[in-house]
């Protein structure tokens, strides 16, 4: 039985007032969501019950810890449907993962006049690391387009596809519009070409399941926090082949076999791409998420982000002057949205005076933005612990900013 | 932010931002400038007509959000008839006014109702580029 109420006191800054006194209506999922109690006591716990480090001393608590630490990598592995633990390699999120990945893998095999896929609607993060080694290598990025319809064209996806694309890196959801992309048809058509598919699922887990294995992309990576666990930690997953035929992701301690000052040997993934003492308590923070996700379950985290989407939708077209962007149909809960004669700025300022938090801007998508000839957009992005309550409020004062502006 | 600047802030930001009086472009333009942030997309063309070290004539043209625009049209305002000597100071003032840091309250550096609207800003920090995105421009030439 689905009892949001109870999710929702699960998270205590809800419970917090905003300055001005007004319940806080939180509605920046897309770029950051809140954490529930437990994940606040599980970083606490660590601090404050057995805090040591991690993977390297045989001491109390320090054997506790590892034994905990690497739990939470089994903990990843089912979330994610990974066959092997060596594939889970903690990061310290989205924008690290993608960094390394771009570093240590895309890097040395990339040559001149080879290709690298990305889409019209990625995140900088999912851009600027590819785009550089592309420069660097005169090698040429190539851009799937989008439809009118907010689709990727798959069409145009097909006609890219040869034997010089050495990557493919796509998102599993568009950040600024929620539009979720077939994952399942870029994969399996990139196989077709044998070529590397690396899934930015930053969004992705935070609405759907994901299983690795069934969608057999090669790289995926996911932050921590945008899934209810702390800021700096995130997940990269790799094949085990790929991830052992890699050099590691960074250098430096407990990564290696043997060190002389001429030479080292490197340990096997994931030992090899965690160099330096890592973000033990991010990870026992993950741990706990993870739980709280399972606790919830994505069948019913679907399903509500579902119900939340079409409500806030039915809701939000007829307001004056406001416009949707992107589809209606198949969509994460992100809203994007502009407003005639209300730039998006100066709605964020006008909500934030009544305590509802969207954002406003390119939403770290520019060339999306140029695409759709727009500059900013509002977008309200919903969460488990949001209510229809919460959309109500926007919708209540996006009628009062049509008054106030207007 | 006081009660009061908070109102200027509602009232006065959005009247200057529907102010059309130095709206255009200036044929006779000694100075073109070009202020435009890159991060929101806000953009606008300042038209000066300096003449002997004086603002003849201020206009502007140019799209983005209600705080910027309002500012530029207050900077217009503000400028034109005045000497580059005068302006200066001005500028200055009006930096010091969005500076959420300063120990200069608003009402002790103008009395100005639809400058000290701009006081705001220090409430909303991430608000300042916009209030200063014309000013910054004007800058670069005196």
């Amino acid at each position: 039985m689905f009892d949001q109420e109870a999710i929702k006191q699960q998270f205590p800054i809800l419970k917090q007032r905003t300055p001005q006194g007004q319940r806080l209506v939180y509605l920046d999922n897309a770029a950051t969501c809140h954490k529930p109690q437990s994940v606040v006591d599980a970083i606490a716990d660590f601090y404050t019950k057995g805090y040591s480090t991690v993977g390297r001393a045989s001491y109390w608590p320090a054997s506790e810890t590892t034994r905990a630490f690497n739990k939470i990598r089994l903990k990843v592995q089912h979330l994610i449907g990974a066959k092997h633990q060596e594939e889970v390699v903690f990061t310290f999120g989205t924008t690290d993962g993608i960094n390394k990945v771009a570093n240590s893998f895309l890097r040395p095999q990339l040559n001149k006049g080879d290709e690298v896929i990305i889409s019209e609607m990625e995140h900088h993060a999912n851009l600027l690391p590819w785009q550089q080694i592309c420069e660097e290598k005169e090698a040429e990025l190539k851009v799937i387009p989008m439809l009118d319809s907010g689709e990727l064209d798959y069409e145009a996806y097909d006609s890219m596809l040869n034997e010089n694309v050495k990557l493919v890196a796509i998102t599993g959801i568009s950040n600024a519009l929620g539009i979720k992309n077939d994952l399942k048809q870029v994969v399996s058509k990139a196989k077709a070409y044998n070529i590397p598919v690396f899934i930015d699922a930053a969004q992705s887990l935070a609405h759907d399941a994901v299983n690795v294995s069934e969608l057999e992309c090669d790289f995926l990576v996911f932050s921590g926090h945008k899934l209810y666990g702390p800021t700096g930690i995130g997940v990269l997953y790799g094949k085990r082949h790929l991830l052992e035929s890699m050099q590691p992701l960074s250098l430096g301690g407990g990564i290696v076999k043997r060190v002389t000052v001429d030479h080292s040997t490197f340990q096997d993934s994931p030992s090899k791409h965690e160099a330096g003492t890592p973000n033990i308590a991010g990870v026992f923070g993950l741990g706990a998420a993870i739980d709280f996700v399972n606790s919830v379950g994505y069948d019913q985290i679907e399903a509500y982000a579902h119900e939340l989407t079409v409500y806030a939708i039915e809701g939000l077209s007829p307001i004056k002057g406001l416009r949707i962007i992107g589809p209606t149909e198949n969509r994460a809960p992100v809203v994007s949205f502009v407003m005639d004669g209300i730039h998006p700025h100066d709605l964020g300022t006008f909500l934030n005076e009544k305590g509802i938090c969207i954002r406003a801007g390119h939403h770290c998508a520019q060339p999306l933005m140029d695409r759709l000839k727009l500059t900013a957009t509002a977008r309200a992005s919903f969460a488990i612990y949001n209510t229809k309550s919460d959309i109500d409020a926007l919708i209540d004062a996006l009628d009062e900013a049509n008054e106030f502006f207007l | 932010m006081n009660d009061r600047i908070k109102a200027l802030y509602q009232s006065h930001i959005l009247a200057s931002a529907r102010d059309e009086t130095h709206l255009g472009k200036l044929t006779d333009a000694t100075h073109i400038l070009e202020a435009y942030n890159p991060m929101c997309g806000d953009k606008y063309t300042l038209y000066l007509k300096i003449v002997e070290e004086r603002v003849e004539k201020a206009s502007f043209e140019g799209m983005g959000c209600a705080i910027s625009k309002a500012s530029t049209v207050v900077l217009s305002k503000s400028i034109q008839g005045k000497s580059l000597e005068e302006i200066k100071p001005l500028v200055e003032m009006f930096f010091e006014l969005v500076n959420e840091a300063s120990t200069k309250s608003p009402e002790s550096l103008t009395e100005n109702e639809d400058l000290l609207a701009f006081a705001a800003a220090r409430e909303f920090p991430e608000r300042k580029t916009c209030a200063t995105l014309s000013w910054g421009e004007l800058k670069t030439i005196i």
